[in-house]
């Protein structure tokens, strides 16, 4: 190995090096001012590499409203499922049973209104209020199951790992008990809407009312935190951050907004919807505007209200307390049992949300629902950024690792690459993303 | 502290209890035999996977009514989908003194020791309608390459050309491939190629069958050929109900033909409404009558060669299996009457939201 090297190339690499790290200085010194949470953007970043990267590879085919659209359907049951096992994390705890708990709970509500409402009652099919019935009743027994779950890891002291995997292997049994392991279908019409489909989607004019009301919320949120700081003497961002970043947010909303409404309704569901509705298809069929799906809505204000518990509530902040410190918190006069009860009960009512949106979905009731999902959501929690360690999570980042995962799941559907490869690069991901995660944590300090 | 603790156990002891006395459906050990005839021989059978639709229902009680006929035991065991547990389920069952063995594989190649084991022991051992590939063994089933070959030429019928989705079963599954090779049969293409009438748009095996896998293959599928997609081969009924839930999101149900395979309630009902084209159907309690019948003949005489009604079948493990086949009825809109008389379904669940009239089994 020479050490000689010509004193222009030396000056030349200093010259860039120097650069470089001037610019990555100034781009850090920016998000440190702006007071950017580095962890999202380095998702939202890898997010961007994954998309543009299997645009390329598919020839264009990935980042299309309609594939988008349909990415977002498909990753809401699990991004809804992942901000409530942040929480379950946070606390030092595991929720295994999760995707066993959905099964049952799936199967509770198709039983409720394809048997037990119509036939056991004889109210007969199609009632009005089945869908809420079957809804209310899904996640009231999510929220007792997954409530029991935690009462026997607050109360009881046996390790959640133990009570859920416990859980795992009941719920699933219990799927059985009904019908003999059944197939359950076709569901109630108005309850199909929560699984989304063009019918179950908001259409043009909704969706830009949903943008716009999100936009005003960022902004009075931005200035509420922005007010709160000043009041307790934290140091504020600048302005020009608040602004850009407000705008940036706002745009991204709005872009999404745009993106479901720049997919159309499927041309034969339009022509069946103008024949329906008496109007005459111009040339090229009727263009009906698709919008946000239900399922996406759902997952949407479900990330806002946990965001909300999370970091806003008591009930949040004890969590956060406990998972930091359990001792520390205890002593602090944390009602810690009760706290622990309530952050299973709360992913049980989640279980129950997902629940009806994959039998929806579906349009059915299947032994399999929800097999695996446990490894999804616990997944999706830790790209986002939760640490087993407790005490360490982020909702948002949750549901964007859900968005991640099935990101590389349907990017490699559509690229063909078999279901092992899948996993093979799935588990890659999962590994590497913790990695660098904790890598960056430890050299921040 | 003392008698929380004992409560405790008390509770724990009446779960257990209750879990045991109130499983009368449950797979274990429930003697069957009670008249005279072979009354000392015991049948034992493997289930791969008890957790699904069809054993309990429908394939159970008709190997246990064979075997009462001639007053044989029958004693099960269920391996929960694991290839460990079904070896050891089956030494369990050698140790209960089984005299005939019928396996329900989980693994076509990691269940040849247990096959061998048996038969060293002088158990004749019965592969219960997935394949064993083992000439010792008796192959019990539904001719599957014929099943694919009838869900290609329902659809066929409806379309015979342009483009095809194939949506096929567990990939470490012989009978993923028996299908896909009914398919060739009937004249669509073998993958990665096409004929000069059919192109394949999209293939995919779906791990464990899975229907909401399936739902999302198919959209995907969709999504890529802008929904220029003519007629979909699923291979069986549950798959089926997640492509149609594809389809319906894109209001291509009913215009496009689907196949499936099994009979399940929800997919003949699809077959009533119009929005699946074909459900082969395996009468399950016929094979369920087939294997305890065989296994009855084995109790008095182990030679798996002097079973009635068998025939030679190569298979793809270059085997020449001693086998039952029974033919499957394919199911459409037209012979809907036969699952029917057959009391496999009522006429309540067939005709769930079909318009009175518009098929002949639903006035």
């Amino acid at each position: 190995m020479s050490e000689v090297s010509t004193p222009a190339r030396l000056s030349t690499l200093d010259r860039l090096r120097a650069g470089l790290g001037r610019a990555s200085e100034a781009a850090g010194a920016v998000i440190r001012t702006a007071d950017i949470d580095t962890r999202l953007l380095g998702l939202l970043g890898a997010l961007a590499i994954i998309w543009v990267g299997f645009n390329i590879a598919s020839g264009g085919d990935f980042l299309t409203p309609r594939n988008l659209w349909n990415l977002s359907v498909q990753s809401a049951s699990i991004a809804i499922m992942a901000t409530g096992m942040v929480l379950v994390i946070v606390s030092r705890n595991i929720d295994l049973s999760v995707g066993a708990l959905l099964g049952f709970l799936g199967y509770t509500m198709a039983m409720l209104q394809i048997t037990w409402i119509p036939e056991t009652l004889g109210l007969g099919l199609e009632q009005p209020f089945t869908w809420i019935a079957t809804l209310l009743v899904g996640l009231i027994l999510g929220a007792l199951l997954g409530g029991l779950q935690g009462f026997v890891t607050a109360y009881g002291g046996v390790p959640s790992f133990i009570v859920t995997l416990g859980g795992l292997l009941i719920w699933r049994g219990l799927i059985f008990s009904y019908a003999d392991g059944q197939t359950l279908a076709p569901m109630d019409s108005t309850f199909r809407l929560l699984g989304g489909g063009p019918q179950g989607s908001l259409g043009e004019w909704p969706s830009w009312i949903v943008g716009i009301i999100a936009c005003v919320a960022i902004v009075l949120s931005l200035y509420m935190s922005r007010r709160r700081k000043r009041k307790y003497g934290f140091t504020q961002r600048p302005m020009w951050a608040e602004i850009a970043l407000a705008v940036l947010l706002c745009g991204a909303v709005l872009a999404g907004v745009w993106v479901t409404n720049s997919y159309p309704w499927p041309e034969a569901l339009a022509a069946r919807y103008a024949a329906e509705h008496g109007i005459t298809p111009p040339p090229g069929g009727l263009n009906i505007p698709t919008g946000i799906a239900i399922p996406v809505l759902i997952m949407i204000v479900v990330t806002v209200v946990m965001t909300y518990i999370a970091t806003r509530r008591r009930f949040g902040r004890n969590v956060f307390a406990f998972g930091g410190n359990p001792e520390a918190a205890r002593l602090g006069g944390i009602n810690t049992r009760r706290t622990l009860m309530w952050v299973f009960g709360l992913m049980g009512l989640l279980c129950g949300i997902s629940a009806a949106i994959q039998t929806a979905r579906l349009n059915a009731a299947v032994t399999g629902l929800g097999v695996q999902n446990e490894l999804d959501v616990i997944s999706a929690a830790v790209i986002g950024g939760t640490s087993f360690a407790g005490g360490i999570g982020s909702i948002p980042g949750a549901v964007l690792g859900a968005v991640v995962m099935q990101s590389l799941r349907s990017g490699m559907l559509l690229l063909r690459v078999d279901s092992p490869t899948q996993d093979i690069v799935v588990g890659i991901v999962l590994v590497t993303a913790v990695g660098l995660d904790s890598l960056l944590r430890r050299r921040r300090g | 502290m003392r008698i929380p603790r004992l409560a405790a156990l008390g509770a724990v002891a009446a779960i257990v209890l209750a879990a045991c006395t109130g499983g009368g459906e449950s797979p274990s050990a429930s003697a069957g035999g009670s008249g005279a005839g072979t009354a000392d021989c015991t049948v034992a059978v493997s289930w791969n996977n008890y957790q699904e639709e069809r054993w309990a229902l429908r394939d159970e009680p008709n190997i246990q009514a064979a075997l009462d006929e001639v007053g044989a035991e029958y004693i099960s065991a269920d391996a929960g989908s694991s290839e460990e547990q079904q070896a050891t389920d089956i030494e369990t069952l050698l140790a209960d003194g089984a005299d005939v063995l019928i396996i329900l594989a989980q693994n076509t190649e990691t269940i040849l020791p247990s096959v061998q084991a048996a038969i060293d022991q002088g158990v004749p051992v019965i592969g219960y309608d997935r394949l064993i590939e083992s000439p010792d063994a008796l192959y019990v089933s539904f001719d599957n390459v014929a099943v694919g070959r009838m869900q290609a030429e329902a659809v066929l019928g409806q379309v015979s050309e342009g483009n095809f989705v194939i949506i096929k079963g567990n990939g470490a599954d012989a009978n993923s491939d028996f299908l896909r090779q009914g398919y060739v049969e009937a004249g669509v293409p073998a993958e990665g190629e096409s004929s000069d009438t059919i192109t394949i748009v999209g293939e995919t095996y779906t791990d464990n069958w899975d229907p909401a896998l399936a739902q999302t293959e198919m959209e995907q599928f969709l999504t890529e050929n802008n929904n220029e997609v003519d007629a979909v081969l699923s291979e069986n009924d549950g798959m089926a109900g997640g492509v149609v839930a594809a389809l319906e999101a894109q209001g291509l149900a009913g215009a496009i033909p689907v196949s499936g395979q099994d009979g399940d309630i929800a997919a003949l009902n699809r077959v009533a409404l119009g929005t699946q084209t074909v459900d082969v159907w395996k009468d399950a309690r016929e094979l369920g009558r087939a294997a305890g019948e065989a296994a009855a003949a084995l109790c008095s005489n182990p030679d798996i060669t002097a079973v009635a009604d068998t025939v030679d079948f190569d298979s793809p493990g270059g085997n020449t299996l001693t086998s039952i086949l029974l033919d499957p009825i394919p199911i459409t809109q037209d012979n809907l009457q036969v699952v029917l008389d057959a009391e496999w379904i009522s006429t309540d669940d067939l005709c769930q939201g079909v318009e009175a009239g518009s098929v002949d089994a639903c006035p």
